[in-house]
């Protein structure tokens, strides 16, 4: 993402220096990421639309805050992260699905490193959806956030509270598991 | 029996041309990101939250600008 808008001196005269457009154009470069997070984290679309909404709603109450130490996607993700998450513990909806042992995809049969191949289905969706509910919502988190192209390991890990590295070691694990049971949604 | 055959027949067609339909159609991902990258790609937003959105933001006192703001004149 470019400069923080914000962060320039000839944003406009606004308080928080970020002018509507400013704001609309926040709004168009990230809320695709946004959404998405909050489609595939909380699995529900009218969840996820509400939630969307409620991030950048907050993210414009906040936007003062914002000192340019991060990018403005890494923020948003911050925001939405902690937004899913309240969600998620109001509804425990998941918790069936959510402790699933390591070792469970640790002894899965080595077929799961093989590519994945799907049909462009328009269930292709619902798939990928319960494959990741059937993830811990901490490898299910994981594997959004490094599935944007503009976060880093080091960003996915500030956004996690942990080390690149141990992003990287929880990635092949994540990665595993979301394997085995995308394969069994078929 | 003449009857079955044809069906047959056609039903072999279709079948054969179902499996070529999904063969054109199927994709290679080589890891989940790659997976997930092409399923939010095509994953469009929901136009009714920017309208919303627009309509709650519009009722919204502006935000105060932050303490560094204000006191180095937006500056910091």
């Amino acid at each position: 993402m470019h400069e923080p808008v914000a962060e320039r001196e000839d944003a406009d005269d606004s308080p928080a220096g970020l002018a509507p457009s400013e704001f609309a154009e926040l709004y168009t470069r990230n809320s695709r990421a946004i959404y998405y997070l909050a489609l595939r984290f909380l699995g529900d679309p009218q969840k996820a639309e509400d939630a969307t909404h409620d991030v950048f709603l907050k993210a414009f109450r906040k936007m003062a805050q914002f000192r340019g130490e991060s990018s403005w996607r890494t923020w948003l993700y911050r925001i939405a992260i902690n937004h899913c998450r309240n969600l998620q513990q109001r509804w425990h909806e998941r918790h069936l699905f959510s402790n699933a042992d390591d070792s469970v995809w640790e002894t899965a049969a080595d077929r799961t490193d093989s590519p994945l191949r799907v049909l462009e289905t328009k269930e292709l969706g619902e798939r990928i959806q319960k494959a990741l509910d059937g993830l811990s919502d901490e490898y299910r988190l994981l594997l959004l956030l490094v599935a944007d192209e503009e976060l880093s390991y080091e960003q996915v890990g500030a956004l996690t509270e942990q080390s690149a590295d141990a992003v990287r070691g929880k990635l092949h694990r994540a990665r595993k598991a979301f394997g085995v049971l995308f394969q069994k949604t078929a | 029996m003449k009857h079955r055959s044809k069906l047959s027949s056609e039903q072999q067609q279709e079948h054969s041309a179902e499996q070529q339909t999904q063969a054109q159609s199927v994709r290679e991902f080589g890891t989940a990101e790659e997976l997930l990258r092409y399923d939010a790609a095509h994953t469009p937003v929901p136009p009714g939250i920017a309208h919303k959105l627009q309509q709650s933001v519009g009722g919204q006192p502006r935000p105060r600008a932050a303490w560094w703001k204000r006191l180095w004149g937006g500056k910091a």
